[in-house]
């Protein structure tokens, strides 16, 4: 068990080290392309922590906007701080409604539900364009005054903060009880897990999670367009990322956002336009088809096998 | 307003509704025997779209011989896929069924970008059926082919459902996979026809796409969305609830786009606005039965 602890230990390292090097470095186009793999860091983790009770989530662009727009239309209100505040509520607040409202929904329901969601707060922007701008936009205020340096360091510190929440839910403590309500709700209920309080506030986390991301997306350049933040894209990118770093785990979506960021940028190198997107398709039917457990997956995979050879 | 403006997009409406039937009739039999959501079912629409544009811009081939080819090679193509794709995940669990097919709407969806651009681009054949007027009302040929076409299309797949001996296969494997076989039907043959005759359906639809609307790569995600709409409403797997969904989604659409203010830019949020409503009233849409889990 000390040895995991430290393994966990070690990848938070690894990633304050990564980043501060970039910071040090100081190179514009590295810590732009950083900063991008770490808020699909966040969104990933966000739909990893949802996938753990079993709920395939679709509606990842909807918090994500939400978030963005969140901050856009309560900074001019409350200030940075209050905004942020106010973002947060707003996130666990409609994840926490949608939560119960989706609770009795079967598995392919909730995909659509939720997938209808982000296309319905898109509508709905649009319908109030005197308060929200419609569809030319709103400007939230610019994260730290648009120094990349400060922007790459307090987005580290988000990704932190979101590696702590999911490594929480994959404690001794709360992992064999999303384990099962996954697998088995009436067993769970049995045993004595409050399942819908548990559904509920996975959700709700992931919600906030996901808002933090579009909060950080909109702050980077100011600028938030609904057909940008609550397009299917975003809730495609973090369900790519997962399949390819491997499900149920931190360290998973952390190397699955890196990996396809890198393939992405080779892509656009190649193809150009947003023609790209085509690696995710590729990605997730490929991983699906040969290795559902992902990149992580297959490093166990290897690792037990090497283990069983020195034996 | 104008009254006669008023049933003139009423009935346009309900035009478009022979198109959503048919787009929505091939998802919900996919659903109803394999309990997969294809989300690649609208690019299969979009392939059939090309593949008419093409035949005729190029060879000059008439769009009627055009949907029936593209119905036939969208079945074609909904065997391999079946066979080297959707028979293997099939087998793993429903967090991998749900993300399979999207992954591969994706890569159609983009291949087409790449193939093809983005750009729009519209059909320019004559129309199929001389053009409808009473009094002020019109009603162009082809939204009238796209209606007759898309009932027509409904009614054969309920016969075939309803009388045919691979119907009633069908409807066995779908209500009780394991019964099925022991009665001896090929359970795996039955998945792979009901992706077949989605297939051919999406094919078909490609074509009406071709006839009415702007042919471009994400013309099939923009149906499949209003097709998800109409089988979460009219309840997953239920075939003549694809017809009155498709009909009151586009009846909604069209009051929508035509008397409230900028509401044609709303597009297929209306519908998913109202999905989220009608699911939580009822948790498996209007005519859906409860699923075995």
């Amino acid at each position: 068990m000390k040895s995991l602890a430290l393994k966990k230990v070690a990848v938070y390292f690894v990633v304050i080290a990564v980043c501060s090097f970039i910071v040090l470095a100081n190179d514009a186009f590295s810590m732009q392309l950083t900063i991008g793999v770490l808020i699909t860091v966040i969104l990933a983790l966000a739909w990893d922590i949802l996938s753990r009770t079993g709920q395939v989530t679709l509606g990842s662009a909807a918090f994500f906007g939400l978030g963005a727009y969140g901050m856009g239309l309560l900074s001019p209100l409350l200030g940075t701080f209050g905004a942020w505040v106010g973002m947060l509520a707003i996130c666990g607040l409609v994840a926490m409604l949608l939560g119960l409202l989706t609770l009795r929904l079967r598995k392919m329901y909730f995909a659509i539900a939720t997938l209808g969601l982000a296309l319905s707060l898109q509508v709905l922007v649009l319908v109030f364009r005197d308060w929200t701008g419609g569809s030319s936009g709103i400007s939230p205020p610019v994260l730290l005054d648009a120094d990349p340096q400060l922007q790459l360091l307090a987005i580290t510190g988000f990704v932190i903060l979101a590696m702590f929440v999911s490594d929480y839910f994959l404690s001794d403590r709360m992992r064999p009880a999303l384990f099962l309500v996954r697998t088995n709700p009436e067993l769970a209920s049995a045993s004595g897990i409050p399942v819908v309080r548990t559904r509920i506030l996975i959700f709700t986390v992931s919600g906030m999670l996901a808002g933090i991301a579009g909060a950080l997306y909109g702050g980077l350049y100011g600028y938030v367009v609904p057909t940008d933040v609550f397009t299917i894209h975003w809730s495609v990118i973090p369900l790519a990322i997962v399949i390819l770093g491997g499900m149920d785990s931190t360290l998973g979506p952390i190397l699955g956002a890196v990996m396809i960021k890198t393939i992405e940028e080779i892509a656009r190198f190649y193809i150009g336009g947003v023609g790209y997107q085509v690696t995710y398709g590729a990605i997730i039917v490929l991983f699906v088809l040969f290795l559902p457990g992902g990149v992580l997956g297959l490093i166990k995979e290897l690792f037990k096998q090497s283990v069983k050879g020195r034996i | 307003m104008d009254l006669s403006l008023i049933y003139q997009s009423l009935l346009l409406a309900l035009c478009a509704a022979g198109l959503y039937a048919t787009v929505a009739s091939g998802l919900t039999l996919e659903f109803g025997v394999t309990r997969i959501i294809n989300f690649a079912h609208g690019e299969f629409v979009m392939l059939g779209a090309f593949q008419t544009y093409f035949m005729f811009e190029l060879q000059g081939i008439s769009p009627v011989v055009g949907m029936i080819t593209s119905g036939i090679s969208m079945g074609l193509l909904s065997i391999i896929v079946y066979w080297g794709f959707l028979a293997k995940v099939l087998k793993q669990d429903e967090h991998n069924q749900i993300l399979a097919t999207l992954g591969l709407s994706i890569f159609i969806l983009n291949m087409a970008v790449i193939l093809w651009t983005p750009d729009t681009r519209v059909m320019h054949a004559p129309a199929l059926l001389p053009t409808l007027k009473f009094a002020e009302i019109i009603i162009p040929g082809n939204n009238l082919v796209v209606l007759l076409v898309g009932c027509g299309l409904f009614l054969c797949l309920m016969a075939f459902m309803r009388f045919s001996r691979y119907g009633v296969q069908l409807r066995l494997a779908s209500d009780d996979p394991a019964l099925a076989t022991l009665a001896g039907v090929n359970v795996d043959r039955m998945f792979c026809l009901s992706f077949v005759i989605g297939g051919i359906t999406a094919g078909i639809a490609g074509g009406l796409v071709a006839l009415v609307l702007y042919v471009h790569p994400y013309v099939g995600m923009d149906l499949v969305m209003r097709a998800f709409a109409i089988v979460a409403l009219a309840g997953l797997g239920s075939i003549p609830g694809a017809l009155i969904g498709a009909v009151l989604l586009s009846v909604i659409e069209g009051i929508v786009a035509n008397f409230v203010s900028q509401g044609a830019s709303w597009g297929y949020g209306v519908s998913f606005l109202i999905i989220l409503l009608v699911l939580l009233v009822r948790p498996t849409g209007l005519f859906g039965k409860e699923l075995r889990s």
